[in-house]
């Protein structure tokens, strides 16, 4: 049955890029991307716990028969963050112009993405990971949001494709050494490699889907390429291909060999590990200071990507030490955070379309719209927001807590280094928590409940439904998560022979694997605090003596703007930014124009910057190196027919040389 | 002063005259419009030419448009704005147009002054904010956070707007004359004998200040030589005033780097100089004592004050050098709302203020007056124009009073406290103290009857005021107090 | 830091007994409202009338022989210049300061007045141990501030009675007024007030902020708050000193009675 829905969902999807070409029927594409999107979640639940059953396609690659099976860890990855993409599909971007072209690319990353969590070939797998990567460009690009798309896109496209010929070379590599391009021999080609290139083959992913999910450097394509696109985009991007990625970092370095070998894995484990936490800390103090929701949403989604990849670093580094309870626990916290984040992520980008089409800009600062709008919509982002910052009870609290509790676990492990990574990363996440904290209360409390003078539309009625579904399945995650656990241990038993999953909920309680240590329960959580809250509604409803007066804002006796009055972005973050300064290196410039003697200002001219890390020293000397190659190897292009034809004879020369020789 | 220490001068050698007076190393002290006959607005500037001078005075008919010296003379910027919102006299070319002692909301059909306003027809004011400097580039980012008028704790109103982007201020701008009372008009038509109690109200932390300069003025104007008693006890009166506001000064600043003891301490001296203001004239402001010619009735402070000022002087003496080593007290002042020399002295940096960034000016020396002649004071100086050198020229000042205090009570001869004086018609004259926060002018013009026909004040705070801002741009929120409550500025003489 | 607490404890006590227990209230010598005595007054004078910067004495029409002055403490700024002019000592230097009132008629000086002041009333009696003060300057001399600022000096220590100032008129129970107020002020002080929670109490601080006192009027100010916000209580006194605020803030809460009636102390 699930495999007749992902094949109807693919065809859907072709038809819709299709059609899409034509320019034409836009909303029946949306409807069609829509369904599509429904059918193959409906997939995922059906074939949950189990994994689709294996079919091989009707194609051939390679000279090789092509097989099909969705995993259930990729289902619920791909379940996931489908929910927030055919919201996003139904949107559709909100620019005004090359909506046609967007919808085909989103077509496309989903195809893209489907093979990707299905294809079981590595030549398959590349093609499908291209045509996802190339659904997110054209998605980007046709948007027009930004004057200057390309450059973004660009460079977005560049470090991806320095990720697939990571990709490549790991693939070939193991592909060569179990004689086959299907995955199943990649696991056995464990055996015939030699340490040190297994090594490297970890190496190789870790930063082949590392340039996806953002781990340092490649986050700094993020920025520029989200703050290009829309929200749309940003939600099909930072949920399903970013669930996709994942998905094939966790496949490759769990399944393909390197994790197979304790030694590696255990090593590969540390690396991974301290990679994600830096990731993870400099993502979140870069979403801090930004201003656009867009950009503040991308760098968020790369720290939360890091994390996840954290959690697969110490899932590597436990299965190194012979303890698969506590890499199956560090497995599965990796998964429920990735579900959680691509709802609530996806609820913030679609909110952030939302306000977009209310105001006219990605500019978070006081807009009032969330006593404009309707409370579902508020509630919606709140939970979202709430989830991504860590609060009870949501699925980002329930996972980030299972993250600390499972950091906590470092102690059992017998050597100083991994033992010493645990503990710092968890310092290290600690700090990005209570960074993304503050950034999402900037996000929201400026972005949505910040008053404003000026009198904005409200966010549109679809935006509010979407958002609102987006952020209840938030916390309908949280609060099911006994259920949900249990829908996970088929995965955790077919990748680490453990009950781990099961394991980590006693009854209604959320436990460590076990009660012990410590417990939480979202469950109860949600019926205890509304009944907590009535004691003191009730006495402020009984004890009401005077009317209530409704005055305006206290400003020292005036009234101002309170959107000018009140904070902005930059006042919220400024002194994090000062703190901090050794990593944000900020720029700040007030330049003063003057009637006369410099004394009598008229006007003040401000601007301020942080500068990011690797960009100029490593992607701009990079950047700058191609473009001296190209400037020198011009020649070969210089036009002139008889250079051609001179080249052309050298070439015949060599090839003579080397047959005689 | 009479007529022919008074130059007049055509509005078009305006300018290049105030350019030769810089140039000379002179210094203007403030400028006033008044009205000699009804339609006729007068003009005067009042310049110092150097120590022990007289005060130049030039006069100048607005006939004619008047051109802006505030470029030339950076500090004439507010006199002049004053002018025009009171007077209704526009200047040319004045580089920062726009309200300043009438705000924006105040609708005006005639000036205030004009002859021909109808007495006790109120302003009409509307609500209204205060025009800023536009902002350019990331403008969103900037938070135009405001203070005030009503302000947190017990203060003086005044609105604060600071251009701020979290800590950091990157401009700051005063809206005062909130408390804008009219006193100068209320002079109009009185008896100069019965305005002292209202000079005495201007500012009440500076009532022996504003009163002496009032009487002094009233008594150049009479040529009423003042016997040597009263002179003696007006010098021991403006320097116990200079104590108690010194002292609330140091309780103050301590209050602002959170120094609790320290603002006990501070508070509580200042609470026993004015316990003994009260034995010594029955008002802890001083007030109720002065009067035109002398005093209004003799006092006898010979017998007690000098040993109660001897057990203060131990117990400050210790409280200062307490300060003096208190690292986390210093940290705070030190390089805190740097002052430069050049900015206090164009923006007209006053007392305290301007002598802690080097220029060494007070008037109880350079310009003597009561008996200051026969007891020079010693004037304190620093050069780092921070708030750490602005407390230490306070506290060397809190000595040199109470030592100044001392040698009165020493030398105190007996006689007469009052002089009978009479003031000529027509006649004017400029009188001058040295306050506890600088210098303070009253100049006054009678008409023809003998009644007060022009009252100008020129507060301190005025002046230090309009300095104050430019140690706050670029600075950091959390120094904004400390650097304010080290410039001890009082908001009630500023804005009368 | 620990020379500083050595200072604090070396120091010791210096906080006055009064008004919790008998002893100094630090106002010895202080020249309060000038007391009149309508038995030694001159038919035919009118000197403190004609001096009286603020016209707070007027002479009455009916020249009977006593009681023939109208004196208003509500507009007296303490000047003392009626008891320098006065020929026969009718007008008299006092000490007295505690002019707190709950009524305006109360500072006005009648003979033989001596009915018993009303007391605040039921509600005040929950802040009686905690009241909050939002302060407004509606345009003082600053003499009003220096005064109040001198409340939380160690000398008075306001604190010890449960009065604290607050920041915000939000949280403020009590808005104590100084200045005549200001046309410029009269809109941030209205604010205020709109801005404060029920039930909420007006106290006027100083001579100009009962009456306008000699501010009163011109271009530039009002008539003090009358006509402004209602008032609970009047202080005149140029300025009152702290002494008195604390009086009048104690009775506020009938803590102690009022102790003026009829323009003069009952004790």
């Amino acid at each position: 049955m699930s495999n007749e829905l992902l094949t109807a969902a693919f065809l859907v999807w072709l038809a819709a890029s299709l059609i899409s070409l034509t320019g034409r029927g836009l909303i029946l594409v949306r409807v069609l991307l829509f369904s599509g999107s429904a059918a193959a979640i409906v997939a995922a639940i059906l074939a949950l716990p189990e994994g689709t059953p294996p079919v091989t396609l009707p194609t051939r690659l390679a000279g090789a028969a092509v097989s099909f099976r969705i995993a259930p860890d990729g289902l619920w990855l791909l379940g996931f963050g489908l929910v927030p993409a055919s919201l996003a599909c139904w949107l559709a971007t909100p620019a005004r112009q090359g909506r046609a072209g967007w919808l085909f690319g989103a077509a496309m990353s989903l195809i893209g993405a489907l093979g990707v969590f299905g294809i079981r070939d590595g030549a398959g797998f590349l093609i499908a990971y291209e045509i996802m990567s190339f659904g997110g460009a054209t998605m980007i690009l046709s948007e027009k949001l930004s004057a200057d798309a390309g450059r973004p896109v660009l460079f977005m496209l560049g470090l991806l494709e320095v990720g697939a010929i990571a990709l490549v070379v790991a693939v070939l590599l193991l592909a060569v050494a179990g004689h086959s391009f299907a995955f199943e021999a990649y696991g056995r080609a464990a055996d015939n490699l030699a340490t040190t290139t297994l090594a490297a083959v970890g190496l190789l992913l870790v930063i082949g889907f590392g340039a996806k999910l953002g781990l340092l450097p490649f986050y700094e394509w993020f920025p520029a390429a989200y703050g290009a696109g829309s929200g749309a985009s940003g939600a099909l991007i930072s949920g399903v291909m970013l669930n996709a990625a994942y998905y094939c970092l966790s496949r490759g370095l769990l399944e393909w060999g390197p994790g197979q070998n304790a030694e590696i894995a255990a090593a590969l484990g540390i690396l991974v590990v301290a990679v994600a936490v830096l990731s993870a800390v400099l993502t979140a103090l870069y979403a801090f200071q930004q201003d656009d929701w867009r950009t503040l949403l991308s760098f968020s989604s790369a720290e939360n990507a890091a994390i996840a990849v954290a959690m697969l670093g110490a899932a590597l580094i436990f299965r190194g030490h012979g303890m698969p309870d506590l890499a199956g626990l560090a497995w599965t916290v990796s998964l429920l955070h990735l579900g959680g984040h691509a709802l609530a992520k996806g609820g913030l980008f679609l909110t952030a379309d939302g306000v977009y089409r209310a105001t006219g800009g990605y500019v978070i600062s006081q807009t009032n719209l969330l006593r404009r709008s309707s409370w579902m919509f508020g509630l919606g982002a709140l939970f979202a927001a709430m989830s991504l910052s860590a609060m009870p009870p949501q699925a980002g609290f329930v996972s980030e807590w299972y993250m600390f509790e499972t950091f906590f676990q470092g102690f059992r492990l017998d050597t100083l280094s991994s033992r010493l990574v645990m503990a710092l990363a968890g310092a290290g996440l600690a700090l990005t928590v209570a960074i993304a904290f503050a950034t999402y209360v900037k996000a929201f409390g400026l972005g949505l409940l910040g008053r404003s003078s000026r009198d904005f539309v409200p966010i549109q009625r679809s935006y509010g439904l979407a958002v609102s579904v987006l952020g209840f399945g938030v916390l309908a995650l949280a609060v099911g998560m006994p259920i949900w656990l249990d829908s996970l241990q088929a995965a955790v038993s077919a990748e680490f022979g453990t009950q781990a999953a099961s394991n980590m909920h006693d009854g209604l309680l959320l436990v460590p694997l076990t009660a012990k240590f410590a417990f939480i329960s979202p469950t109860m959580l949600v019926v205890v605090m509304p009944l907590l809250s009535i004691v003191p509604v009730l006495l402020v409803m009984t004890n009401r003596r005077f009317a209530v007066r409704r005055v305006r804002v206290w400003y020292g006796g005036f009234d101002y703007d309170p959107s000018r009055a009140s904070t902005t972005a930059l006042t919220f973050s400024n002194a994090l930014r000062t703190f901090y300064s050794f990593i944000y290196r900020p720029t700040e410039e007030t330049t003063r124009e003057a009637n006369g003697a410099h004394y009598f200002v008229r006007r003040l001219v401000f601007s301020h910057d942080v500068a990011p890390i690797f960009g100029p020293y490593l992607f701009a000397p990079a950047i700058r190196t191609v473009i001296v190659l190209a400037n020198k190897l011009k020649a070969l292009q210089s036009g002139h027919l008889n250079f051609y034809l001179g080249l052309i004879g050298a070439l015949l020369i060599i090839i003579l040389a080397l047959v005689l020789y | 002063m009479t007529a022919k220490e008074i130059k007049s001068l055509h509005p078009a050698v305006l300018k290049e005259t105030a350019e030769n007076l810089i140039a000379s190393g002179g210094r203007m002290q403030m400028a006033y419009a008044w009205y000699p006959q009804p339609h006729r607005i007068e003009l005067r500037y009042v310049a110092s030419v150097g120590a022990q001078a007289p005060f130049a005075i030039w006069r100048c008919d607005a006939n004619e448009p008047i051109p802006s010296l505030a470029n030339t003379c950076p500090l004439l910027s507010w006199y002049e704005r004053e002018i025009t919102d009171l007077f209704g006299l526009k200047f040319l070319d004045q580089p920062q147009p726009g309200r300043l002692v009438l705000h924006e909301g105040v609708s005006l059909r005639q000036a205030p002054f004009d002859p021909d306003y109808p007495a006790d027809l109120p302003l009409c004011v509307e609500p209204a904010l205060q025009v800023v400097p536009e902002l350019g580039g990331s403008d969103a980012d900037v938070q135009l956070l405001p203070f005030g008028p009503v302000r947190a704790d017990v203060f003086e109103s005044a609105e604060f707007l600071f251009f701020y982007v979290g800590e950091a201020i990157l401009h700051y701008q005063p809206r005062l004359f909130f408390k804008h009372r009219g006193m100068e008009k209320r002079f109009e038509g009185l008896e100069p004998a019965r305005a002292v109690v209202l000079a005495e109200r201007v500012s009440g932390i500076g009532s022996v200040a504003h009163a002496l300069a009032y009487c002094q003025a009233v008594e150049a104007a009479s040529n009423c030589i003042v016997p040597a008693r009263a002179r003696f006890l007006r010098v021991l009166l403006a320097e116990m005033e200079r104590l108690y506001n010194h002292l609330h000064y140091f309780g103050h600043l301590c209050h602002t780097t959170t120094l609790k003891v320290a603002e006990a301490e501070g508070k509580l001296l200042e609470e026993q100089v004015k316990q003994l203001n009260t034995r010594l004239t029955g008002s802890r402001f001083l007030r109720s004592i002065l009067a035109v010619g002398g005093l209004r009735r003799d006092l006898s402070p010979t017998s007690w004050l000098g040993t109660e000022l001897a057990s203060l002087q131990d117990r400050f003496l210790r409280y200062a050098e307490h300060m003096e080593n208190t690292a986390s007290h210093l940290d705070r002042l030190i390089t805190t709302g740097k002052l430069d020399r050049r900015l206090a002295f164009d923006q007209g940096a006053t007392g305290p203020v301007e002598r802690a960034s080097g220029i060494d000016r007070d008037l109880r020396r350079d310009h003597p007056y009561a008996a200051y002649t026969e007891l020079p004071p010693m004037v304190a100086t620093r050069e780092n124009g921070d708030a750490h050198a602005r407390a230490q020229v306070r506290m060397a000042e809190v000595n040199a009073s109470i030592m100044l205090i001392q040698r009165v009570l020493d030398l105190l001869p007996d006689g007469a406290i009052h002089a009978v004086w009479k003031v000529a018609p027509g006649s004017e004259g400029l009188g001058w103290t040295e306050s506890p926060r600088g210098t303070l002018f009253y100049a006054v013009h009678f008409d023809h009857h003998g009644k007060l026909a022009r009252v100008k004040i020129k507060s301190p705070s005025f002046s230090n005021w309009r300095v104050f801002p430019y140690t706050v741009h670029d600075s950091n929120m959390m120094d904004y107090a400390i650097n304010e409550a080290s410039f001890g500025l009082t908001i009630a003489g500023c804005d009368r | 830091m620990p020379q500083w607490t050595l200072l604090g404890l070396l120091q010791g006590k210096q906080t006055a007994p009064w008004p919790l227990a008998k002893g100094t209230d630090g106002q010895e010598d202080f020249l309060g409202m000038p007391r009149y005595r309508p038995e030694l007054c001159d038919n035919e004078c009118k000197a403190c009338a004609d001096i009286c910067p603020t016209k707070a004495i007027t002479i009455r029409a009916s020249s009977g022989a006593s009681n023939r002055l109208d004196i208003d403490y509500g507009r007296c700024i303490v000047c003392q210049l009626c008891t320098e002019v006065c020929p026969t000592g009718a007008m008299t230097t006092s000490s007295d300061w505690a002019f707190g009132a709950r009524s305006r008629e109360d500072l006005i000086w009648k003979s033989g007045s001596t009915k018993n002041p009303a007391t605040g009333g039921e509600m005040r009696r929950a802040f009686r141990r905690s009241l909050h003060i939002r302060h407004v300057d509606a345009g003082s001399c600053n003499g009003c501030e220096s005064e109040l600022q001198a409340l939380n000096n160690p000398f008075y220590n306001l604190h010890r009675l449960g009065i604290f100032f607050t920041a915000s008129p939000r949280f403020a129970d009590l808005l104590l007024v100084t200045g005549p107020v200001t046309h410029a002020m009269l809109g941030p002080l209205r604010a205020t007030y709109e801005a404060m929670a029920e039930p909420r109490w007006v106290l006027a601080v100083g001579t100009c902020a009962v009456s306008g006192g000699i501010a009163e009027g011109g271009y530039a100010s009002g008539h003090g708050l009358s006509g402004v916000i209602p008032v609970d209580l009047y202080l005149p006194g140029c300025p009152p000193n702290p002494a008195a605020i604390i009086e009048a803030l104690l009775m506020f809460l009938d803590r102690v009675p009022q102790r003026v009636n009829g323009g003069r102390l009952v004790e």
